[in-house]
């Protein structure tokens, strides 16, 4: 720093002026981070848990690559979705409707609010079933959990419950504790993460499609640009939110690690078969000791609670932002009604389906997971195509190198879904 | 602040009611085909066939074109395309433009190449899915569908379509989803469209109601827009309307407002912003960024700012405004009214003159009111007397002001340094702010520690 000029009177004191830039430095983080973090860790939700428990409990520690793959996946397009939000200051949905007219607009937006929808539902019957492992009934921790994220998001909105968020965004740290518990074996964890092997059965493709399909969860996209909108960051802080977003997104894929680790470690010598995560914490507890277990499901509630508070949000404004509708949280309920309505009906839908006696939740998870995955392509085409487009993102716009690497990913997810596709029907 | 007056002339963010319009539903349904029939689709027109006079099918639609001033815009031309190229074709070779095709007036036309020129807009391309201010309604909407009408000679633009039914009907295929659906529709005279950023060519002008509205209503506008159109909007916008729409701005969306324009630009719009909110919005700018926008104003103000800016913010000295109309007790009270001339022209609250005495020491803060019917020629310490000034130290609290303000049933108080050389005025409206400002923030520990929610 050099003194002003002009002499003028400015603002800051004059001395300890590299102390005060270091600590405007800290603060400048400190206001960015948020997005790239909660986004990413949201992730790591129970369909996301329970995926990376079968790829660990039935392939051992093989096929960690595709969690790798899909962790550098993750990187690039959180980091595109909050670029495109700073940078065009407008919501995917809008966007899409804007640069590829009403029917590509309405129509993935509509499928995103489906997928959405079953989604919410999957976060529910996770905190349904990590509660019943405490002994707690889903009729009531299943109410008590709406009402408490629904509150808090109405409260607060995306920077209101970010601390809280943050906060509870610590139980992922319970994976990690579960992982090392598990007592893994390092060296194959190594090997499996770095050379890629590929079982071509029915069973590794669809778990390979669901692992990308459930750590590059197109919600996530969605959330973390419209999360970047309202934070009003400005494209000068680009910078400090890449390091949000990278430090997120592989935060992720860690814990993603450790949790195919642990089931890989004592689910998969003994051939053990679970069908979601609350079956791995059960499955746990005579392997890797009580503590190890507990871990697990306290984490997985904690997960469960963290997406089940966005989810409702993101899909109210993507779907005011594809109507042109008023959305805002500042706004009364009489001046944004659909805003309201989409959100009480996302909310309400998925605790109804869980709650429904007698409503076997399979189709719908499994249902969900296909359509996230499916939906996931033309949501990964859109936005490499408004990242090229000079006219939304001005001097912003994405090098044809970069957008090379993006259509990279898009073929590897399109391959994926087709081989899904040909052996689902062969 | 976020809910609409009473007094507003224009309710805000409320939809405007539909008509009470007491027809059976046949009746009614006649009607809207009726209206239909009147008006095309410009989101149908896409792709539609354009046939010369003997019905031979020259090229596609590709774009309608229109010139963008006050009232119901003229189309001027169209966008065809004609094999792989893209073609001007103006409005004069058109015979007739229906909802199935584009009829033109004779089988031989020249082919021009595509130019954007001023003040025009390309109906697909800029205006259909776009963001759009609604200037009556207050809000930012996006068209789901535009409809052209003959008016006189002319094929004009004259509404917008808003409605959920029209976005859906335009997923249906073919014929269905060409037809016009007015359901939800807003005069397109009282739209602001925007232009194409990074383009040369902008439509500069601003729509004449943006310059009427109420300053927070501007300011929730400003905040729904991207942040290309924002920054469309607030170009257009003089800088005196635009400093007093930033005024009424949340402190996050302020930030990055004044940081995404240009360093002049930040400079003159802080510079035009009342002291104390101008103080505010520099306050939230990290040091570098905020000593480079402080080197770009002119220097009296920039002295004025940056000693405004060493006072604690949640003080006195924080609040207040250091624009005062402050005359020695000698002058007459021609002088001050001259000064309060001068000074009017830029602030518009001026609410006393503030008398000093030759070392610069507060004397009494006479009143407008107490000028008048006094002979021009009256010095001003003559016109002194009790009630005395309130008077608060720049350290003060907002506690304290506020116990001050209510023990007094003052509009202001003055802030005098330890020589009682009054410094700055708080007005009660600051006050309010300042009170508003710490019930709003949502969470207990928010209102303790200054953050913003």
């Amino acid at each position: 720093m050099t003194a002003p000029g002009t002499g003028a009177p400015v603002a800051a004191p004059t001395t300890g002026k590299a102390r005060s830039r270091r600590r405007s430095m800290f603060l400048v983080m400190a206001a960015v981070a948020g997005p790239g973090l909660i986004a990413g860790l949201s992730d790591d939700d129970p369909a996301g848990i329970t995926t990376y428990s079968v790829l660990g409990a039935q392939y051992g520690y093989r096929m960690l690559w595709v969690l790798g793959v899909s962790t550098v996946a993750l990187i690039l397009f959180q980091d595109l979705g909050a670029r495109i939000g700073v940078v065009t200051g407008q919501g995917l949905a809008g966007l899409i409707r804007q640069r590829y007219g009403a029917r590509a607009g309405v129509l993935s937006i509509g499928a995103l609010v489906l997928a959405n929808i079953g989604t919410t539902t999957a976060e529910f019957a996770g905190i349904a079933a990590g509660g019943e492992i405490f002994h707690i009934s889903r009729y009531i921790s299943v109410p008590v959990a709406a009402f408490l994220v629904s509150a808090l998001v109405l409260r607060g909105g995306f920077r209101g419950v970010e601390r809280v968020l943050l906060a509870l965004s610590a139980v992922f740290i319970a994976y990690i504790a579960a992982g090392i518990l598990a007592r893994p074996d390092w060296g194959a964890a190594a090997h499996g993460l770095f050379v890629p092997t590929m079982p071509t059965t029915r069973d590794a493709i669809i778990i390979t499609t669901a692992t990308l399909g459930t750590t590059l969860a197109p919600w996530g996209l969605a959330f973390i640009q419209s999360y970047a909108v309202d934070k009003r960051l400005t494209p000068r802080e680009l910078p400090f939110m890449r390091i949000d977003v990278v430090t997120g997104a592989i935060l992720t894929g860690v814990i993603g690690f450790f949790v195919v680790i642990a089931c890989a470690a004592t689910l998969n010598p003994r051939g053990l078969q679970i069908n979601d995560a609350a079956d791995a914490a059960v499955a746990l507890e005579p392997l890797a000791g009580r503590l190890a277990a507990t871990l697990f499901a306290g984490g997985l509630i904690g997960a469960a609670l963290l997406a089940a508070s966005i989810l409702p949000l993101s899909t109210a404004y993507a779907v005011c932002d594809i109507a042109g509708r008023p959305a805002a949280l500042d706004d009364a309920p009489r001046e944004a009604p659909l805003f309201y309505r989409t959100f009480a009906f996302v909310t309400l839908t998925g605790v109804v389906l869980v709650l429904l006696p007698g409503v076997s939740l399979v189709p719908v998870l499994v249902g969900t997971q296909v359509l996230n995955a499916v939906l996931l392509l033309p949501l990964l085409v859109f936005m490499s195509g408004i990242s090229r487009d000079r006219r939304l993102m001005g001097k912003y716009a994405a090098r044809p190198a970069v957008a090379a690497v993006y259509l990279v990913v898009v073929a590897l997810i399109c391959v994926c879904i087709l081989a899904l596709g040909y052996f689902s029907f062969t | 602040m976020r809910s609409g007056s009473d007094s507003a002339p224009v309710p805000r963010n409320r939809r405007p009611r539909r008509p009470n319009v007491h027809l059976p539903a046949s009746r009614l349904l006649a009607v809207r085909r009726e209206v239909a029939g009147a008006l095309v689709s410009v989101a149908g027109l896409a792709t539609s066939p354009v046939r010369d006079l003997d019905g031979n099918e020259v090229g596609r639609l590709e774009d309608v074109v229109v010139r963008w001033d006050s009232g119901y815009s003229p189309v001027t031309g169209l966008i065809v395309r004609v094999g792989q190229r893209r073609t001007w074709l103006h409005v004069a070779d058109v015979a007739r433009i229906d909802q199935r095709e584009v009829r033109l007036t004779s089988t031989r036309f020249d082919l021009k190449d595509v130019t954007r020129r001023e003040g025009e807009l390309q109906l697909l391309g800029d205006v259909i899915d776009h963001q759009l201010v609604d200037v009556h309604g207050v809000r930012v909407v996006r068209a789901s569908d535009l409809y052209l009408t003959q008016v006189g000679d002319r094929l004009r633009l004259v509404g917008v379509d808003v409605s959920l039914v029209s976005l859906m009907r335009r997923i249906m295929p073919g014929h269905w989803g060409r037809r016009p659906s007015p359901r939800h529709v807003l005069d397109w005279s009282g739209i602001q469209p925007f232009g194409v950023p990074g383009e040369s060519v902008k439509l500069r002008r601003s729509h004449d109601a943006l310059r009427r509205m109420r300053p927070a209503d501007l300011a929730d506008l400003l905040e729904d827009l991207g942040r290309a159109e924002r920054r469309e909007l607030l170009d257009s916008l003089e800088p005196d309307t635009a400093a007093d729409a930033l005024e009424e701005m949340s402190a996050p969306e302020l930030n990055d407002l004044l940081r995404d324009a240009p360093l002049s630009r930040a400079a003159g719009l802080i510079a035009s912003m009342e002291a104390d909110e101008a103080v505010e919005a520099l306050r939230e700018m990290p040091y570098d960024e905020r000593h480079d926008v402080l080197a770009a104003m002119e220097a009296g103000r920039r002295v004025e700012l940056g000693a405004l800016l060493a006072y604690d913010e949640e003080t006195a000295g924080g609040f207040m405004t250091s624009e005062l109309v402050r005359l020695n007790d000698e002058c007459t009270v021609q002088d001050a009214i001259d000064a309060l001339d001068a000074r009017t022209r830029n602030v518009e609250e001026t609410s006393g003159i503030v008398v000093v005495d030759a070392d610069g020491r507060l004397v009494d803060d006479v009143s407008v009111v107490q000028l008048l019917g006094v002979a021009a020629e009256t010095r001003l310490k003559e016109l002194v007397g009790p009630p005395w000034p309130v008077t608060v130290p720049p350290d003060a609290d907002l506690a304290e002001i506020v116990e001050n303000m209510t023990d007094n049933r003052g509009s202001s108080v003055l802030v005098v340094d330890n020589e009682n050389r009054p410094v700055g005025r708080i007005l009660a409206d600051d006050v309010v702010d300042a009170l508003v400002r710490d019930r709003d923030r949502r969470w207990p520990w928010q209102r303790r520690a200054g953050g913003t929610a």
